[in-house]
């Protein structure tokens, strides 16, 4: 190998799979990735229109979400891994397609369902053009089916699914997606609310313990058992079609 | 003087109420053709409606749901019944005693072909210091229509009761045509999950759901009827006193979600909106239950 100028071959480390898993993590989940997420804010733009969500409150009302919403959607997201973690011959097409039904009935609010269902089909369609696997092709579905709208797919278990084909770990992958999510729900707050930069990065800061304790109760929690109560996010959620001006699709 | 640790202790009541209603093919009405009822739960008997439909009211007759109690409601209409099933007053869970476990109620509603249930009960009331957890699964047939509310309360307010029960599950899974439409999984647990914050409930006291569904209707109809019902907030909303929001459910309805400070608001909301419902689906207003105790 040719060295380096100025340097030593030794200077070049050799690439582990697990850095190359983080590295692919981090890119899944940076707000950068072209899957549409920045168009969304999941009713928070009603609340905020309301006077109900303000700068003052923004932290609080994260720590609700995390707690609530956040903690549901990584146990999907972790089922979702552990349908593709043991590989072609153990994935369940039928018991996918059902984890997706029963994310939908989950979500009561329109926009918010097809939201979500638009970031995840999008992320599956980025994830399998990243990565070629018959999973993640057997999950999007044909591309006429897609089309329809006939396979739905949840932007947290595509989430889960991509982070169990690529053999990144559940824990990093369930840390990943909480911390997406909320950093997209701050970025979301920054365009609605006179929220800095320095002082959304504090709040998203702030917010990391409480990530870490929802991704760590979330691994002993059975899909049956994922449970969410934010009816007041819900109303926003419902709402938000009624806003005559409008930042946000959700 | 008695202790909380040494008052005597419950025996679990476990009872169930099955109402099936049937279409009687020579008259067109509702009947209330069988019933089974384990005490304390009790139907008196079910009244002819001016539509033809069956109303009857679900009746405690022990005045409320102890600790450990386990209730199981069975409800089906048979194709093409029409029955309004309703409660002779607040759903109250009371105070859990010694190592008394959870209240659980299990609800299994069955709606069959060209059907419809208007299930409009009172409110649960949970007192200080009671669990409760409620398990419903609701199955419509085709054609099968629903209008299903469910109301919680804080608590007794009257006696200064907010939020004081320990905690309150519900677990509703809506399945119209053989498809899962909506699902719920909630948990309430004021003394660990602070209730009145942004996102739960806010400063809002009094919550509710209310499904709006029929089997067979075409999904741009739905969206048209959450336009519609999303106008008729207006009517009856107050502004600061309560949230209204409606939505298009994944399939086969609506869902609507009430947040009041007052229950009195809660109702009227309700009706008018199971008013304006009923409208648009069936083409008639609902006949508001009179209420028997």
């Amino acid at each position: 190998m040719k060295s380096p100028p100025g340097g030593a071959p030794s200077e070049y480390l050799p690439q582990s799979d697990t850095e190359l898993a983080e590295l692919r993590l981090l890119q899944l989940a940076d707000s950068a990735l072209p899957i549409g997420t920045l168009a969304h804010s999941f009713g928070l733009e009603s609340l905020v229109a309301a006077e109900i969500l303000t700068v003052g409150g923004l932290r609080a009302f994260l720590r609700t979400y995390l707690e609530e919403t956040g903690k549901l959607e990584t146990v999907f997201c972790r089922e979702a891994h552990r349908l593709a973690a043991g590989g072609v011959e153990t994935f369940s097409i039928g018991r996918w397609r059902e984890l997706n039904d029963l994310l939908s009935a989950l979500k009561p609010a329109r926009e918010s369902r097809a939201a979500s269902a638009s970031l995840g089909q999008n992320f599956l369609r980025l994830a399998s053009a990243l990565r070629d696997s018959v999973i993640l092709r057997e999950a999007s579905g044909t591309p006429a089916v897609a089309g329809r709208g006939q396979n739905i797919v949840h932007h947290c278990a595509a989430f889960g699914l991509a982070c169990g084909v690529l053999e990144i770990s559940a824990d990093r992958a369930a840390l990943a997606y909480l911390h997406q999510s909320v950093a997209n729900l701050v970025s979301a707050c920054q365009r609605l609310l006179p929220l800095g930069q320095t002082a959304a990065a504090q709040i998203l800061w702030d917010l990391k313990p409480t990530v870490l304790e929802t991704a760590q109760a979330s691994a002993s929690c059975r899909v049956d058992e994922a449970q969410s109560f934010m009816p007041l996010l819900d109303w926003g959620a419902m709402e938000h079609p009624a806003i005559s001006t409008r930042l946000f699709i959700s | 003087m008695t202790t909380p640790a040494t008052l005597p202790r419950h025996t679990p009541t476990v009872a169930a109420l099955s109402l099936d209603f049937r279409r009687d093919e020579e008259s067109s009405r509702t009947l209330l053709a069988a019933s089974v009822q384990e005490p304390p739960l009790r139907v008196v008997r079910a009244f002819d409606m001016e539509d033809g439909a069956a109303l009857a009211h679900l009746h405690n007759v022990s005045g409320g749901l102890l600790g450990g109690d386990r209730l199981s409601l069975n409800v089906k209409v048979g194709a093409g019944a029409r029955a309004q099933v309703t409660t002779t007053g607040a759903t109250r869970i009371y105070r859990r005693r010694n190592d008394d476990g959870a209240t659980t109620q299990l609800n299994r509603i069955e709606v069959g072909e060209n059907a419809l249930l208007e299930y409009v009960p009172d409110s649960i009331i949970p007192f200080a210091g009671s669990r409760f957890s409620q398990d419903t699964t609701i199955c419509l047939s085709a054609g099968a229509g629903l209008f299903w509310w469910e109301i919680l309360a804080p608590g007794r307010e009257a006696k200064g009761e907010r939020f004081e029960y320990e905690f309150v599950e519900m677990k509703t899974n809506l399945w119209v045509g053989g498809r899962r439409a909506a699902a719920e999984r909630i948990r309430i647990e004021p003394q660990f999950r602070d209730i009145r914050a942004l996102g739960r409930l806010g400063d809002y006291a009094f919550w509710a759901t209310l499904y709006i569904c029929r089997e067979g209707i075409d999904a741009r109809v739905w969206m048209e009827m959450e336009e519609t019902l999303r106008a008729k907030f207006s009517e009856f909303a107050k502004p600061g006193a309560s949230l209204w929001g409606v939505s298009t459910l994944a399939r086969g309805g609506l869902v609507v979600r009430g947040l009041t400070h007052h229950g009195r608001d809660m109702v009227a909301g309700l009706h008018s909106l199971w008013r304006a419902g009923k409208k648009l689906l069936y083409g008639c207003e609902p006949i508001l239950p009179r209420k028997v105790n």
